[in-house]
């Protein structure tokens, strides 16, 4: 079995695939990926996984800043930002980067995620100039953006949120909760969602608001998870004027806005995840499957665990062609309306399956790795920890039954399930 | 054969139930993770109280099926206890019977080995275990320290085997069972029954939340995705159950083929505990990830059990390896020859 290693096989030499040709810009591939290759051996601090374990929150969000920094030096930060702001890399650039950033086991970009994907793409599709002006250099400089969308009662369904936003001459003053909100203990800004027409139909009386999170009235209180991280973070909003030019769009439009936001990102971000699932996280199942258990054996010569490898290696580079495809549709404006569901529920139950079989094959040992690395993906080879941290991958971003859903409904075009009522 | 528990044994699991609730429910696990070393003191007077110590799982069914209804009633408060391990406790007056429990541990080997030892989730309570390998043999071994909060070890801690008297008895022959058969298949089958009230309490909690928690104007129960995948791990729920009883009449009867029906039932177990932990996180969101939830504390909780001593895979190996082309006995066994060729 071979283990992919992201710069072999028909994924990059030269844009010379049918894939790669239809996305290739002027920039010889081999070239560039050469190029990455070269800046990751010289720029990925070899011992950042043992320094960022069990590093306070503060050691974390100081070296994902410094990391940021160096990226952004090299033009790796946001490469899919548009030139003017900072980026215009063409697409199939941006795929090799990723390859080789997870091939290389570069540290993941994790406080800044929000931030260079979905704050951007916000200001980008719908912002002002003036509200791009202030942030998007801000967000290159390290600004931190959390999404404050869920609530208690607001999460597969969303649209019945019911944080107030009251208009107050030029102002709006907030009132409301927000739940489950990643990374919300660093963040300087707030991607907001309240209710400003509550007597409108659901959708149409949100507005979308860029929320500075050192208002008065805003807190924060960090919610405990199953790992023992607390990431989640509860926001309570309390009488929080925002300025009315921080509003993004019209007023009563912020679920358009929203719903046109979150799709944009989808492509890449998956992409990401996904070569570092086949780069990295492989090799540690791999490693780990050659490592003598208890009695000496190294689970690899059981032929049932190579199948399993086998098996899940398909998987995984199915996901990667998955990726890539999407990817590739986006930039040409050819997605289906379901593609990124398809990707996202293959990706949350792959990512379920290896975790489990992971920890299956490191046995006792794993039961023993109490902490993970920060900065690291959502396999980091501390496979107890990792296990059950990809059950939440089922539930963000739209659950696997509201994925399933949109692929029924507006992939193969069935009914909608019956209201309640009937 | 008659599965089906006493109506003592019901009623026992019942009261043990009421008990473990009166003595703080939920909130014994909870407590018993933010101060480890009141393990003991919280849980102790209650089994003390209701007779736990008193029943000797090998002196029949009546006591073995109240055994197992008091490790259900363990399972669905994920006491912070091992209530199986210690009622397998060895009794016949051997040398090891001062011992806190008996542990099954993987592998064939009940000495020292090299690489990391056995484990249980029997931190901090007394240091001496009896221990079982799979292949029945007896020893004895000395629990560690604990390591780390039971926050991340759910109480899981090194079992380091003692050094087996010589002479090292020879390996059981294939038909002749070593002493410690009975003692492996008791010591399988009551961790299972623990597994299933913790299966049973996850399917409670993931049915009151899916009718209680509304989404698009009505409970998630409404939604046919939902119930299907409810009814799904009900189905699996059920089959456990199922072949625990059926199990636990063959460990009562003392049935050659114990250690192979409390294997096949640990796999059931296993494969079940996957798909009802999986389903009933799922459908309760991201709150299911939170301490606020008792799922998540049952679900933490639940870990050990289905990883030690044996995985998924590893047990299904070891049962395949044991059965080989023979097959279970199982209640419908038929007793068909098969020539060969
Ligand atoms: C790791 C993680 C990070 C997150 N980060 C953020 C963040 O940064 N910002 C933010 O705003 N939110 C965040 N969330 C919240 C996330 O968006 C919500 O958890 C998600 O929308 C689901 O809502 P819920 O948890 O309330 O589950 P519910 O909506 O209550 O759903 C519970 C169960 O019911 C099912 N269900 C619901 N409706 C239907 C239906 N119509 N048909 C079939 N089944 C249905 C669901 O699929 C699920 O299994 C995060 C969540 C997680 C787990």
């Amino acid at each position: 079995m071979t283990i992919p290693t992201g710069s072999g096989g028909s994924t990059g030499s030269g844009g010379s695939t049918a894939s790669g040709a239809s996305v290739a810009g002027p920039v010889d591939l081999a070239e560039f990926r050469a190029e990455v290759q070269r800046w990751c051996r010289e720029n990925v601090p070899s011992d950042w996984r043992r320094a960022q374990t069990g590093a306070s929150a503060e050691e974390f969000a100081a070296f994902q800043q410094d990391w940021f920094q160096q990226l952004r030096a090299a033009g790796y930060a946001v490469p899919h930002w548009p030139a003017e702001w900072g980026g215009g890399m063409p697409v199939a650039q941006q795929v090799v980067l990723y390859q080789e950033l997870a091939a290389h086991d570069a540290p993941r970009l994790v406080l800044g995620f929000v931030s260079i994907h979905h704050a951007a793409s916000t200001l980008l599709v719908a912002g002002t100039d003036e509200q791009r002006r202030r942030h998007l250099p801000a967000i290159l400089d390290g600004e931190i953006w959390v999404q404050g969308f869920s609530e208690p009662e607001a999460g597969s369904d969303l649209a019945s949120l019911r944080t107030v936003a009251r208009r107050d001459g030029d102002t709006f003053v907030v009132d409301g909760q927000k739940l489950w909100a990643s990374g919300a203990a660093h963040a300087d800004w707030c991607l907001l969602l309240a209710r400003t027409d509550p007597d409108a139909p659901k959708r149409k009386g949100i507005s979308y608001f860029l929320m500075d999170m050192r208002s008065p009235g805003v807190d924060v209180r960090p919610v405990r998870n199953a790992i023992g991280d607390s990431h989640f973070c509860e926001i309570f909003l309390n009488g929080v004027v925002i300025p009315a030019e921080n509003l993004v769009g019209p007023v009563n439009a912020g679920w358009q806005v929203a719903q046109a936001t979150l799709a944009a990102e989808r492509g890449m971000t998956m992409l990401e995840l996904a070569e570092r699932l086949g780069n990295a996280g492989f090799r540690w199942l791999v490693d780990t499957c050659r490592t003598p258990g208890p009695g000496g054996g190294r689970p690899v010569d059981d032929p049932r665990v190579a199948d399993r490898l086998a098996e899940l290696e398909t998987e995984i580079t199915g996901l990667r062609a998955l990726c890539r495809g999407l990817v590739e549709r986006h930039e040409a404006d050819t997605a289906g309306p379901a593609d990124a569901s398809v990707v996202k529920l293959f990706y949350s139950e792959l990512l379920q399956r290896t975790m489990d079989f992971a920890v299956e094959v490191a046995g006792l040992p794993a039961h023993a790795e109490l902490r993970k690395p920060a900065s690291s993906g959502w396999e980091s080879g501390a496979w107890v920890l990792d296990f059950i941290g990809s059950w939440e991958w089922t539930i963000p971003g739209g659950t696997s039954e509201i994925q399933r859903t949109i692929i029924g409904e507006r992939g193969l075009g069935l009914p909608r399930e019956p209201a309640a009522s009937a | 054969m008659n599965t089906e528990l006493s109506e003592e044994a019901v009623e026992f699991g019942r009261t043990a139930l009421r008990a473990f609730e009166a003595a703080g429910g939920d909130q014994l696990v909870q407590d018993a993770e933010r101060e480890p070393a009141r393990r003991a003191e919280l849980v102790e007077p209650v089994l003390d109280e209701l007779g736990a110590w008193e029943l000797d799982p090998r002196g029949g069914a009546d006591e073995l099926e109240a055994a197992a209804a008091l490790c259900k009633a363990a399972g669905w408060w994920a006491l912070p206890y091992p209530v199986a391990e210690r009622l397998c406790r060895p009794t016949d007056g051997s040398t090891d019977a001062s011992t806190e429990g008996l542990v099954v541990i993987a592998g064939t080997e009940p000495g020292p080995r090299s690489g990391p030892g056995p484990a249980a989730p029997v931190a901090g309570l007394g240091p001496r275990w009896s221990t079982v390998t799979l292949d029945g043999r007896r020893g004895l071994a000395t629990a560690a320290e604990p390591v780390g909060s039971p926050r991340y070890t759910a109480f899981v801690t090194e079992l380091i085997p003692d050094p087996i008297p010589a002479p090292v008895p020879d390996l059981p022959a294939i038909d002749g069972p070593a002493d410690g058969l009975a003692d492996l298949a008791l010591g399988l089958v009551l961790p299972c029954w623990t597994l299933l009230g913790m299966l049973d309490r996850a399917m409670e909690l993931a049915r009151a939340h899916v009718l209680a928690r509304e989404q698009f104007g009505q409970p998630l129960a409404r939604f046919q995705g939902v119930q299907f995948q409810l009814t799904d791990a009900e189905v699996e729920r059920v089959g456990v159950e199922e072949l625990a009883k059926y199990a636990l009449w063959a460990v009562a009867t003392g049935r050659p083929e114990a250690v192979d029906d409390a294997l096949a039932l640990r796999l059931a177990a296993l494969e079940a505990a996957d798909l009802v932990f999986r389903v009933t996180h799922q459908l309760h969101g991201a709150m299911g990830f939170c301490d606020e939830t008792t799922l998540s504390w049952i679900s933490r909780y639940s870990q050990p059990l289905r990883r030690l001593p044996l995985g998924q895979a590893a047990t299904r190996d070891h049962l395949t390896q044991r059965i080989g082309r023979i097959g279970l006995a199982g209640p419908f066994a038929t007793q068909l020859e098969v020539q060969p060729r």
